[in-house]
């Protein structure tokens, strides 16, 4: 097995050291910091810091009744509108508010500006003032209490699963994490169909097969670049959990967000045999074919097989209970996205993860099980692709598979 | 010391191999004794590599028996053999140290025991100075040289070496020749397929000639020699040597001015000297029986064996 170890060492540091795993690996980090700036400049509004103006021809607002924390806008009152309208003008304010006389009846409020509306956070300042000055007189806890409004938990029945309005993110992180989980998995055994078909065909293969048992070779690159995508994916939650740390810091509408530990666990469970799948396949699609360039085209239709829950995405998201969600669920292929996809959306049951998990691990078992064999006959095939024929009496343990030696033979 | 008196490094018994209705083998027999280098011959397509692939156990025979360093091959066993394939290549798209020393340490060795040897190699063959440049980045000639280094790094016992000289200049085929000859002298077995006769002439001890999947002979190579003598002649003088009944090939003239021809199996110098001087056309200044060469050798053998299945 030493050997298996220092194939998979040089296939890890023969990828890490690439410049095109770099940028794929880093893409993502930044990406997350991309969005978390946006987030924050979304939330924080522009850099706008004039006052705003307010006419209250209705009597109802009293100067200063912000409540604590929304105190980052000055109003400024004006007695009339054209006096309002001539500090906007003049550029003194960024816009003003109108409470017409008959505002406790009909509830209208106008909003003068130039050009520009104001921030979000602005016009939510403004109605803070307007509530609490609506509510003065009553009772500090029933002002705050009203202020903050109802904060609506939807929680399932058997308690596994919760959602509030608060944190809608939570419903998008499976999601979006999903897709680059399920994009680390295909690029990393896309390296493996490389791995395999380079070895043929820079014939490296005849050294190699007079070095070392074919099994010891296959395990040993299977296992770097499945360290490969476990280093991709480690920089991939340490930027996740150190975004959502650093932008929780920042901007408090991100405080909501919970990293999702329970769903990073299933990740972990479902990634491995996921990756023993499709790189089972990329193994034998690389020995079948002699150049890189035929096994890709191939390839490229197996991984829509793995993809394909992003192409009924509106099924999934309409009913994510439902018979084609439960399906592909259980199908070992999509199993792993449509399980992070419907994380977000369902309580998926027990009976169903379990079931899928060992469908997904039985297949993965197989797929690596007839790539060994598949591999060792087709890897001294140059330049012609090995033959159906070939293949099925590879997979029974006879023709070519059996032609080639497996480390004791000869005799 | 008598090679011969140590155990055989390689021992091949009536191997054979079909791929389909193909029999690319039918019935190969050798042994390879360590401190010779030893001649795997043969017209292309003759069964060479295959039978090279059987002994390194990469194919397995049909039929027949296969024992290198005394018995079955094991992942111990592959340690000790260094194999340069005709179909070669090396990683293309990595640095010439990096993909040696990787080499080096699958065959066994520690990693700073493979930088130490990878070193002496590249100064030996001029190729340290190229040591971090990218496989592809090299000449063909350097790839080859590179290519003789993966296969001798680890010091293998038994060096198998298919075409070494191919697209190397004559410099460095004298170097590869040298170091060829060295590995033997220190006692490794070597066993060498080429088409280049006279290098095999010039360095191997024996020789085996495969031709349709079969050995048609098998020896040292001054005893077979020695049983074609009068196999060839040479002749000077004017007209066709080509087409005169008996000759086998007819060499135009070298630098001695005399054709070379070889003779057809069965055929007698003193016929061919009776035909030549019957013929009208054909005048002889000088006429006498040349040593063959394992050129000539080689042509007899096969074009014989193909005429006996013609006839058959």
């Amino acid at each position: 097995m030493r050997k298996a170890w220092l194939v998979a060492k040089h296939e890890y540091l023969t990828m890490v050291r690439k410049r095109s795993f770099a940028l794929a690996t880093l893409a993502f980090p930044v990406l997350i910091a991309a969005f978390l700036a946006l987030t924050i400049f979304l939330a924080q509004g522009s850099s706008d810091e004039r006052p705003l103006g307010y006419v209250d021809l209705a009597g109802v607002l009293i100067d200063g009744a912000q409540p604590a924390g929304d105190a980052d806008f000055a109003f400024l009152p004006f007695a009339g509108e054209p006096a309002a309208l001539a500090a906007l003008q003049a550029g003194h304010i960024q816009a003003y508010y109108l409470l017409p006389a008959g505002y406790r009846e009909s509830g209208e409020v106008q909003l003068t500006a130039l050009s520009e509306t104001p921030p979000g956070a602005a016009q939510r300042a403004f109605d803070a003032m307007l509530r609490a000055s609506l509510l003065a007189g009553q009772p500090a806890d029933i002002q705050q209490r009203l202020a903050n409004g109802v904060n609506l938990t939807v929680r399932s029945m058997d308690g596994r699963r919760e959602f509030s309005q608060s944190n809608f993110i939570n419903l998008l992180l499976p999601f979006v994490a999903g897709f680059f989980f399920v994009y680390a998995v295909l690029s990393s055994a896309g390296y493996l169909l490389q791995a395999v078909t380079t070895e043929k065909e820079n014939r490296t293969v005849e050294i190699m097969a007079t070095t070392l048992a074919p099994d010891h070779l296959i395990a040993g690159k299977a296992a770097g670049l499945l360290a490969v995508a476990l280093t991709q994916l480690a920089v991939w939650v340490a930027a996740i959990v150190l975004g959502l740390a650093v932008g929780a810091a920042l901007e408090p509408a991100l405080r909501a967000v919970q990293i999702p530990w329970t769903l990073l666990a299933v990740v972990l469970l479902y990634f491995l045999p996921s990756f023993a799948l499709i790189g089972g396949m990329m193994i034998a699609i690389g020995s079948v074919f002699s150049e890189m360039q035929q096994g890709q085209q191939v390839a490229g239709i197996l991984n829509l097989l793995f993809m394909a829950p992003f192409f009924v995405l509106i099924v999934i998201f309409a009913n994510p209970d439902g018979p084609m969600a439960v399906g592909m669920t259980l199908f070992p292929t999509t199993s792993f996205l449509t399980v992070l996809i419907r994380w977000g959306l369902t309580t998926i049951p027990a009976w169903q993860l379990a079931l899928s998990w060992l469908l997904l691990v039985a297949s993965a078992a197989g797929s690596v099980w007839a790539a060994a064999r598949i591999y060792r006959a087709g890897m001294l095939q140059y330049g012609q692709r090995l033959s159906g024929a070939a293949i099925k009496a590879a997979l029974r343990g006879h023709g070519p598979a059996d032609e080639l030696a497996r480390g004791h033979t000869s005799s | 010391m008598n090679p011969f008196d140590e155990q055989a490094t390689v021992q091949v018994e009536q191997i054979k191999k079909s791929f389909g209705a193909v029999e690319a083998v039918v019935d190969v027999s050798f042994e390879v004794y360590p401190g010779e280098v030893f001649g795997l011959l043969g017209p292309n397509g003759a069964g060479k590599t295959t039978s090279i692939r059987m002994m390194l156990d990469i194919f397995r025979p049909d039929a027949g028996r296969v024992a290198v360093f005394g018995g079955s091959m094991d992942e111990a066993k592959k340690n000790r053999i260094g194999y340069m394939p005709e179909e070669r290549g090396l990683y293309r798209d990595l640095r010439l140290e990096q993909t040696l020393v990787y080499l080096a340490t699958l065959k066994g060795m520690s990693e700073p025991a493979a930088k130490g040897q990878v070193t002496e190699w590249l100064q030996r063959l001029d190729l340290y100075e190229h040591r971090t440049k990218r496989i592809q980045e090299l000449s063909k000639g350097m790839q080859q040289k590179a290519q003789l280094i993966a296969t001798l790094a680890h010091s293998p016992d038994l060096l198998v070496v298919d075409e070494p000289f191919s697209g190397l200049d004559p410099l460095n085929t004298r170097l590869v020749k040298q170091i060829i000859q060295e590995q033997a002298d220190a006692g490794k077995t070597v066993v060498m397929s080429t088409h280049q006769m006279y290098q095999v002439e010039a360095m191997c001890n024996r020789i085996v000639l495969i031709d349709r999947g079969h050995s048609v002979l098998y020896g040292r190579v001054d005893e077979i020699k020695r049983r074609f003598a009068g196999h060839a002649v040479s002749v000077a003088g004017s007209g066709d040597f080509a087409h005169v009944p008996g000759v086998l090939e007819a060499r135009p003239p070298g630098e001695n001015g005399a054709w070379h021809l070889a003779l057809q199996p069965g055929a007698e110098p003193h016929d061919l000297l009776r035909t030549l001087a019957s013929r009208p056309d054909i005048t002889i200044d000088r006429f006498e029986v040349a040593e063959a060469s394992l050129d000539d050798i080689f042509i007899t053998v096969v074009q014989g064996q193909r005429g006996e299945a013609a006839d058959a």
